[in-house]
């Protein structure tokens, strides 16, 4: 296992740093859907908002390792943007690891090039979230192909995704056995966005709740449609890959909170020299940079695991699990450094304290992360 | 469901063809180690593999993930009978070690069903 950076990544890395200094960090501390839709448009003009979509679909088929580096340096300058991304990524997953020619063909091309949109995954419900088998969205065949009805909750990317990724039980008696995952063009009728929430951090990043109704699904738009049995494993590898780029993302927040709480401490003056002079402070801030430099090193694990054709499970479970976790921690200890400061609303640390409090919850909450983990020990 | 039960029926497959760890473990390209696991329900499996087993085992892919939660669901007596039948085939068949992971399991069951107190 070798992560020392290649060139294509350390170039890779600094033009996402370039483009975000110019044209996201300026910015991401505004309100607005004019930023918002700015920010999109530099960020699809660098081709980056699913970057794992292979090169023949008009992606830079990045592997994971990469994707994972530029998560990160998206979530250190908005952490709401590098949702946008991971919730693409999230989608078009199980469409890169299991979709035929023809989805491929037709989905992959809608996130990549200048002209790029979002995408969404819907999996959680009003009810239930982790609990498969309380999933009350479900999808009856008839001749043509899939009947849709349901609805899924807190999706991110709810509003402006081309297409939504959705998972649904085609058997209520057997619904876990019977997941299967449905690829849902944004213009086909029946689909109804209800609400977008007002949330508490990743506020680029539309979350809402979308209602199905009847939605016809043609036969193609059904991943490994003629393989029953096939939705459960694919949806649970998904969220093995998902997980390990919300580890990233947790990373590139952690430093970002790191970053600007070292910069305040170098510059705050008290008893005639920096704080960062003072044990208690420049303590802390070592604690930060260690449990930083682990949650990437776990992070980048998971990554090369999942390139590698390895047993990636766990080591996502973990890195996820970890990330997150520190994550808050980090961003908790940087509001202590900046005092009063931190708790300005509208400052940057006060952002990164509601950003990091959401990672503890999306793509399993680190309770399922902990399950996973203690199932395979 | 959980990967146990896909392990479970993985198992039952594999004896009910007459192979070996060893020899699924090599016909699919994984180590007797992690075939081992697999089954157990200790390492997840994700959906090529299952795709290369469920082809090397003669089952259907659906076959694996049918959700043992079917057993809720009332059974015909008769079948319920030969599933019996079948059951202490399998049994008696098994090692001494084997027959402890079965009643471990069983034990694991009974204790899922009391609420998991």
């Amino acid at each position: 296992m070798d992560f020392s950076l290649t060139k294509e990544q350390r170039d890779l890395i600094e033009s996402v740093k370039t483009m975000a200094a110019e044209e996201i960090t300026p910015f991401a501390l505004q309100e607005g859907s004019i930023h918002k839709e700015k920010m999109l448009i530099s960020l699809a003009q660098m081709n980056l908002l699913c970057p794992t979509v292979p090169k023949e679909f008009g992606g830079l088929g990045l592997d994971l390792f990469s994707t994972a580096l530029v998560v990160e340096e998206l979530a250190a300058a908005s952490p709401g943007l590098a949702a946008v991304v991971a919730a693409t990524l999230h989608a078009a997953e199980p469409i890169i690891l299991a979709g035929n020619d023809q989805q491929k063909k037709e989905f992959l091309p809608l996130l990549t090039g200048s002209k790029a949109g979002a995408a969404a995954f819907a999996l959680t419900e009003p009810e239930g979230g982790s609990d498969l088998n309380i999933i009350s969205t479900h999808a009856t065949s008839d001749h043509n192909g899939y009947l849709l009805n349901g609805c899924k909750d807190y999706v991110i990317n709810a509003g402006i995704a081309r297409f939504i990724t959705v998972v649904a039980a085609t058997n209520m008696r057997n619904k876990k056995a019977s997941l299967r995952i449905f690829l849902i063009p944004d213009h086909v009728a029946g689909i109804k966005i209800e609400e977008i929430y007002h949330t508490s951090g990743i506020n680029l990043a539309p979350v809402g709740r979308v209602r199905f109704v009847d939605v016809n699904i043609i036969g193609q738009y059904v991943i490994k449609s003629r393989q029953a049995g096939s939705g459960y494993l694919l949806l649970t590898q998904t969220f093995d890959v998902g997980r390990a780029l919300v580890s990233a993302l947790s990373v590139g927040i952690a430093r970002a909170a790191l970053e600007e709480a070292l910069n305040f401490a170098e510059n705050r003056m008290q008893s005639g020299g920096s704080i960062k002079k003072h044990q208690a402070v420049s303590f802390a801030l070592a604690d930060m940079a260690t449990k930083i430099e682990m949650a990437r090193l776990m992070t980048w694990k998971a990554c090369w695991l999942i390139d590698h054709g390895g047993d990636y499970s766990v080591a996502s479970a973990m890195a996820k699990l970890a990330s997150s976790t520190i994550a808050q921690e980090v961003t908790c200890l940087a509001a202590d450094i900046m005092g009063a400061r931190g708790y300005i609303k509208g400052t940057l640390i006060e952002q990164l304290v509601r950003d990091a409090r959401v990672l503890s919850t999306i793509e399993g909450t680190n309770h399922i992360q902990r399950m996973v983990i203690s199932s395979q020990l | 469901m959980s990967f146990r039960d896909i392990g479970m029926k993985i198992q039952a497959a594999r004896e009910e063809k007459g192979l070996s760890q060893e020899q699924l473990a090599r016909l699919v390209g994984c180590s007797q180690s992690a075939l081992s696991n697999y089954e157990k329900g200790k390492r997840r499996l994700y959906l090529s593999q299952l795709e290369k087993m469920a082809e090397v085992l003669d089952k259907p892919l659906e076959y694996f993930v049918e959700s043992l939660s079917s057993q809720h669901h009332p059974q015909p007596a008769i079948d319920r009978n030969e599933r019996f039948v079948k059951l202490v085939n399998h049994l008696s068949r098994l090692s001494d070690e084997e027959i402890n992971e079965v009643m471990k399991y069983i034990s694991y069951l009974e204790w899922k069903r009391s609420g998991g107190d």
